[in-house]
C-alpha cells in the first residue's frame, strides 16, 4: 500500500480502471487435476493472477518429530515464482511468504478432518506464476479445490476473496493498481456456512466501511464458491462419462 | 436445500440428510442435526440399516477394509508375531499409506502348522497379505499368492532368488526358507 498520490482516479461513473463495477469480480477460471503426480491439483486464474495448487497426502511425516499422534498435520507452502511480478523477485521463502503460508494454512485447517489420519501429513503447495494483487485468496481457493480433488475428507470448501477501498469507496476484489495505490485491502476466507477462517487488513477502514467490506467480500466468496463447485462437478462428470464409455 | 437421494453427486459440505432420518455412514459428518458429505462422491442409502454414506469418486485416500490385499515390510519379529509397516493397498499403488502398522500371527501364516516363525519370515522382507481384521489390523498369508514377494540374504543383504521352494543368495550361495508368494520376485502385486 503506497498511498494515493492524488493523480489517479480509480472510479469514474461507477466503473473501475479495468471496466468493472465496484461489486464485480475479475474473471475466474479453474482447472481441476492438472498435475498427474500430485494426489490432487488445481490451476486457477483470478483476473491476471495465475496459481497452481498441489496436494499430497495423507502421507508419512518427515521429519518425524513433527507428527501428531491424534491427527494429521497440515503444511502449506506459498511460493511466488521469480517471474511472477514486474521486477524479478529473489527466489525462495521470505518474511511475506512465511506469513501467507501460515495464515493460509490456518484458513484451510478448520475444515480438514485431520483426526482421520493420525501421524500423517497433508502437504499443500501453492505456486504463484503470475501475481496481480490477491494471490493469497487465489492460492486458498485453488488449494481448497485441490484438497477436494485429492479426496481428503473435509467439512466443506473454503472460499476466499478480498475487498478494498479506493477513492473512499469499498470495492470487491481489488487488482494491482487498486491494491498498490488504494486506501485499504481486506482479504477474507469463509466456510460454506459463513464462518470466517481468515481475515486480514491492510490500510484503514472505518467501522462502517469495515462491515461493508466484509459483507461485499462475503458476496464475492459466494460467487467464487459456485465456480469452485462447478469446476469440481464438471471434472467428475467428465470422468464418469469417460468411465462409462470405456 | 432439498435432501439428496440415492446416486446423487455431492461435494464436501453438501447436505446428505438429517440424523433423524439416516445413520451417518462413511465419508459423512454431522453438524447441528444434519448429515453432510466430507468428500466428493455419490450418495448411497442402505435401505435396511437406513445409513447414508458417500462413495468417493475422486482419488480418495484408500480405506483399509477386511479382505483387502496390502503390501508391507517386516519391521519387527516376536515369538509368534510379525509386525509389518504397510506401504500400500493393492490397486492404490500410487497412494502410500501413512504410518500404518499391521501384524501377522503365527496361526495365520500358512494353512498348515508352523513351528518356527523365523523359517517363514525375516526382518526387511516385503510381504503381500490379506486383511482379516481391519480394526486390529491383523493379516493373513494363508493363500498361495500371499507371502514374501521380496527377501534379502541374512548374511550379505543381496536380493534372494527363487530356487524351487527355497531362496538362494546369488552372491554368497546361502540358502533360506520363507513363506513364499506365487509372485515372488516378479515385481507385480
Amino acid at each position: 500500500m503506497q498511498g494515493n498520490n492524488g493523480n489517479i482516479t480509480f472510479i469514474r461513473d461507477g466503473v473501475r480502471l479495468d471496466g468493472r463495477r465496484v461489486d464485480e469480480l475479475r474473471p475466474i477460471k479453474i482447472e481441476v487435476g492438472v498435475l498427474s503426480r500430485a494426489d490432487g491439483s488445481c490451476y486457477m486464474e483470478m483476473g491476471d493472477n495465475k496459481v497452481v495448487a498441489a496436494v499430497y497426502g495423507p502421507r508419512e511425516v518427515h521429519p518425524r518429530h513433527l507428527q501428531e499422534v491424534s491427527r494429521a498435520i497440515v503444511r502449506y507452502r506459498y511460493n511466488m515464482a521469480s517471474f511472477s511480478v514486474e521486477e524479478r523477485r529473489r527466489p525462495g521463502p521470505d518474511r511475506r511468504s512465511y506469513e501467507l503460508s501460515k495464515v493460509s494454512r490456518e484458513a484451510l485447517e478448520p475444515v480438514i478432518l485431520t483426526s482421520y489420519f493420525p501421524r500423517s501429513v497433508i502437504d499443500i503447495f501453492v505456486e504463484v506464476l503470475q501475481a496481480d494483487a490477491g494471490t493469497r485468496t487465489a492460492g486458498i481457493n485453488a488449494a481448497s479445490v485441490a484438497l477436494a480433488d485429492a479426496g481428503i475428507p473435509m467439512k466443506g470448501l473454503i472460499t476466499s476473496c478480498a475487498a478494498g477501498k479506493v477513492d473512499g469507496q469499498v470495492v470487491l476484489d481489488p487488482m494491482k493498481e487498486e491494491d498498490n495505490f488504494g486506501q485499504a485491502d481486506l482479504p477474507i476466507a469463509i466456510t460454506p456456512w459463513g464462518d470466517i477462517t481468515l481475515i486480514q487488513m491492510d490500510g484503514d477502514l472505518s467501522r462502517d466501511e469495515f462491515r461493508q467490506a466484509v459483507e461485499l467480500a462475503r458476496i464475492g466468496c459466494g460467487k467464487i464458491y459456485e465456480i469452485q463447485r462447478k469446476a469440481l462437478l464438471d471434472r467428475y462428470c467428465q470422468m464418469e462419462s469417460a468411465a462409462q464409455e470405456a | 436445500m432439498s435432501e439428496m437421494t440415492n446416486g446423487c453427486m455431492v461435494l464436501p459440505g453438501d447436505r446428505v440428510g438429517s440424523v433423524e432420518e439416516y445413520v451417518p455412514g462413511q465419508e459423512t459428518y454431522v453438524r447441528s442435526g444434519f448429515i453432510y458429505a466430507s468428500t466428493t462422491g455419490t450418495v448411497e442409502v442402505d435401505p435396511e440399516t437406513r445409513s447414508a454414506r458417500v462413495v468417493p469418486i475422486s482419488n480418495a485416500p484408500p480405506r483399509l477394509e477386511q479382505g483387502d490385499i496390502v503390501v508391507g515390510e517386516v519391521v519387527d519379529m516376536k515369538e509368534s508375531l510379525v509386525i509389518l509397516s504397510l506401504a500400500f493397498k493393492k490397486g492404490y499403488e500410487y497412494r502410500p499409506l501413512p504410518d500404518e502398522e499391521a501384524t501377522i500371527h503365527i496361526s495365520n501364516v500358512k494353512n498348515s502348522y508352523v513351528k518356527d516363525l523365523r523359517q517363514m519370515f525375516s526382518l526387511r522382507d516385503i510381504i503381500k497379505a490379506r486383511i482379516v481384521d481391519d480394526r486390529q489390523m491383523r493379516l493373513t498369508t494363508g493363500e498361495d499368492d500371499l507371502g514374501v514377494i521380496k527377501a534379502y540374504c541374512s548374511r550379505c543383504m543381496t536380493g534372494l532368488q527363487r530356487k524351487e521352494s527355497r531362496l538362494e543368495c546369488p552372491s554368497c550361495k546361502h540358502s533360506e526358507t520363507r513363506k513364499l508368494s506365487a509372485s515372488y520376485g516378479l515385481g507385480v502385486v
